[in-house]
């Protein structure tokens, strides 16, 4: 018999790191994107089936920001896990995205969750080396290139944390 | 404490007299009949009995000395305030957990009192405790009474002129009920469409019901937008407390949020719903809790255990205020009339007054939505612009990276303003020239371009090619890391090459000549040689060839023209240089022109055989330049001549 979950997931990241293009390409919406400079979050919806088990994943797509005192730290408030994102051209997003973490564990313990370092089309910029990326792994960090232009990555990662927040 | 066991307490901790305060009399007789009972016969009188008799101290210190020790530790206790406040402390918490429901009804009235006296002595303690708790409630209370009234005050107004409304004013007159009960009664028309039960913590939905004719978007994004939206408010107007939204209004449509511990209820409702409605929710909601706290406590996405919660939101999608049927035929227009003119003007004025002020209320609502929406729309603007911005601003950087010839070694943004600063060859395309075609603003960038060599081959190629310019026989190609030189090029030009690829800088890329074929080598070089050896004789004051030249020059023709195709596959030009000569004989100016007019016969003669004129140059050295110096006719013979020289040049 087929079962069904929904599971919060936030996803954090820096300014325009491509979270929306992946959360645009990938997921359910219905909400228009002004709701992030208004309300700053919209939810989205991201369905993963785990053999008889449908897992939607309610995905509150936070605001971008570098600024990170302005992220709403109460929108984490019950999350299965959390999707950090960062821009492998750009090694600062990567900083904030670790960054993000640490807030995040600080608020509300360790949680499943996936860095996807995302623009891995644009690869002759890529900014962030194989020795950087050993060392995240080697820290327990579950990382992904990933693009939301050719979908590298992508649907493993969500698959993956459905995976692990349900388990 | 009973009055009795405070006796006796009292009596035990007396202070002992000297004497011992027996009855030693009593005693005395005691004893006598203690030894009766042991020697019947003895005989015995209790005479003479001394007031003090140390013996007697001796017996009470054998029979009870312990109890004396132990009840004057007791004492010691009872008698020190600290030391018995300790002791009852310790043991006062459980007396009190042990004891039954009287000793709640013994200290009630104490406590009361203590109470009471404490907040006549300072009632702002109180007031304190009771502030965060009692003020949103009273808030919320007023603000439905508020609302509950406008909307009655609404109705009424509405309805004070209709033919429908004198009916009501009758019912009312006569059920003795207030007008705008009744009005609210008849008026109230709504419809419960949707009712989602949220889970506080997660935002997740856990059961949603929607009436039948109702549609809308996915529950689940809706659930968990609901959520976001009241962390929003909450976190956005602190002085909201813990409360949160619990009314959103769009058009006729209102969004009544009922929070619980563990679920929130929000409700979709069409149309215009009594404050009673609220009610209902909220009883729901509570029935909900009692019924399922403990899966709603421990609910973790999964609602297939709640299943039977949407029994009860069926009961609120059941709640609805049907409309009227329409208005019956046969309205008595006169009764309208009537009450329109016994209602006077004034009553009229009051309701266009009251249309104006809500008019202007909604008006300006509108406006601050619209401004909201604006200021939404420029900042969502704002962000499009500087994302498409910045795309341009990057597909710039990634050109001038992939320009040859550019080194950027800084990029960024600066003060509101892109700033871009590298290393640029001379040689290498023009920044600015890219940035015009990138699309960027050129008034939001600034560059700085350091210049320098690049030593990628294509650059040394054309540096060298500036300096260096090859001749049309020379192909200059990058192999590799070398430049090489194909063709062919005179000696000189081959000179000043070997002097060029010396002065290349070291590390980059070398110029290679060994492709290059030197013209005065090879065939080239020995048709030349043969041309050069050739000479046309003549007789003495002659200008025309000596019979029998004619042979010589049609072979000089001929290699002419060999050497002139040659030459132009080689890609250089071979020019012909005639110069006659004369003997000593008769004066030197006449041997001069003599020498010219010789060498100007022999290039007419050529012309005549098919070489072309414009590579032949003529001259003349009179007799200067002899070829045969003796004094002999042998030798005049042959200095009567014209020679022949092949000059090479370059083809550029």
């Amino acid at each position: 018999m087929t079962t069904t979950v929904q599971k919060k997931i936030c996803m954090l990241g820096g300014f325009s790191v491509g979270k929306t293009s992946l959360v645009k390409r990938f997921v359910q919406s219905i909400f228009s994107e002004s709701y992030q400079t208004t309300v700053g979050v919209k939810i989205d919806k991201k369905t993963v089936t785990l053999g008889d088990k449908v897992v939607h994943l309610i995905l509150w797509d936070l605001a971008g920001e570098d600024d990170m005192s302005s992220l709403r730290m109460s929108y984490l408030r019950g999350s299965a896990g959390y999707v950090l994102v960062a821009d492998g051209t750009r090694p600062a997003t990567l900083e904030t995205a670790l960054s993000l973490r640490r807030r995040v564990e600080a608020d509300c313990g360790p949680l499943p969750f996936a860095l996807l370092l995302n623009k891995y089309d644009l690869r002759e910029q890529w900014a962030v080396s194989d020795g950087d990326l050993e060392a995240l792994r080697g820290s327990g960090c579950r990382v992904r290139s990933s693009s939301a232009r050719t979908g590298e990555g992508v649907e493993d990662a969500f698959t993956d944390l459905a995976t692990r927040v349900t388990h | 404490m009973t009055a009795s066991a405070a006796e006796t307490l009292e009596w035990l901790f007396r202070p002992r007299p000297i004497d011992s305060g027996i009855d030693r009399t009593a005693l005395a007789g005691l004893l006598v009949e203690l030894a009766r009972t042991v020697e019947p016969k003895a005989c015995v009188q209790p005479t003479g009995i001394s007031s003090v008799d140390p013996r007697l101290e001796q017996l009470r210190d054998l029979l009870v000395g312990h109890e004396i020790e132990v009840l004057g530790r007791l004492r010691q206790v009872v008698e020190d305030p600290e030391r018995l406040g300790v002791a009852v402390g310790r043991v006062l918490p459980a007396a009190i957990a042990s004891s039954d429901a009287r000793l709640g009804q013994v200290l009630a009235p104490a406590l009361e009192k203590a109470t009471e006296t404490s907040i006549r002595n300072d009632p702002r303690a109180l007031i304190n405790i009771l502030h965060p708790v009692i003020v949103p409630a009273i808030r919320k209370s007023i603000a439905e009474a508020i609302d509950s009234t406008f909307q009655s005050l609404n109705e009424s107004l509405r309805q004070s002129l209709t033919w429908r409304g004198l009916r009501w004013r009758f019912e009312a007159w006569r059920t003795g009920k207030p007008f705008a009960e009744v009005v609210l009664k008849h008026t109230l028309v709504y419809q419960v469409e949707h009712v989602f039960l949220i889970h506080s913590h997660t935002g997740l939905l856990i059961s949603h019901v929607a009436a039948a004719d109702a549609a809308s978007q996915d529950p689940q994004l809706v659930s968990s937008m609901l959520t976001a939206i009241q962390d929003f408010v909450r976190d956005s107007f602190k002085g909201a407390g813990q409360q949160g939204v619990d009314t959103l209004r769009l058009g006729d449509l209102r969004l009544w949020c009922e929070a619980g511990q563990f679920a929130m209820l929000a409700a979709v409702i069409r149309g215009n719903p009594p404050e009673e409605l609220r009610d209902s929710l909220r009883s729901v909601l509570s029935r909900i809790h009692d019924e399922r706290r403990q899966a709603l406590e421990s609910f973790d996405g999964d609602s297939s255990g709640l299943a039977d919660v949407a029994a009860h939101l069926a009961d609120c999608t059941a709640l609805r205020q049907q409309a009227r049927s329409a208005r019956k035929a046969g309205f008595p227009w006169f009764v309208f009339v009537a009450s329109v003119l016994l209602a006077g003007t004034a009553a009229g004025a009051g309701l266009w007054r009251w249309q104006v002020v809500q008019e202007q209320a909604r008006i300006s609502a509108e406006i601050a939505a619209e401004i909201a929406q604006e200021q939404a729309r420029v900042r969502a603007a704002e962000l499009e612009r500087r994302a498409a911005e910045e795309q341009l601003w990057s597909g710039y950087l990634d050109r001038l990276r992939a320009a040859p010839g550019i080194v950027v070694t800084e990029a960024g943004e600066r003060n509101g303003k892109f700033a871009v600063a590298g290393l640029r060859d001379p040689l290498a395309p023009d920044p600015a020239a890219i940035l015009s075609e990138s699309g960027v603003d050129p008034a939001r960038v600034v560059s700085r371009w350091q210049p320098y060599q690049a030593l990628d081959p294509v650059f040394v190629l054309r540096r060298l090619e500036a300096s260096l310019p090859p001749p049309r026989g020379v192909r200059l190609s990058i192999a590799g890391d070398r430049i090489v030189a194909e063709g062919s090029a005179t000696p000189l030009w081959l000179s000043r090459a070997r002097t060029a690829a010396r002065m290349l800088p070291a590390g980059g890329p070398q110029l290679d000549l060994s492709q290059v074929q030197n013209v005065t080598e090879g065939v080239f070089a020995k048709l030349r040689q043969t041309i050069q050896a050739r000479e046309i004789r003549f007789n003495t004051n002659d200008s025309l060839p000596a019979p029998g030249q004619d042979a010589v020059l049609d072979q000089l023709a001929d290699e002419i023209k060999d050497l002139t195709a040659l030459a132009s596959t080689m890609h250089v030009t071979a020019h012909i240089r005639l110069t006659g000569h004369a003997d000593d004989t008769g004066p030197g100016t006449l041997n001069l022109s003599l020498s010219i007019a010789r060498a100007g016969a022999v290039m007419a003669l050529l012309k005549k055989r098919g070489v072309a004129a414009d590579l032949i140059t003529i001259g003349g050295a009179g007799q200067l330049d002899p070829l045969d110096e003796r004094n002999s006719d042998t030798a005049r013979s042959a200095n009567r001549r014209v020679s022949v020289a092949v000059l090479v040049e370059d083809e550029r």
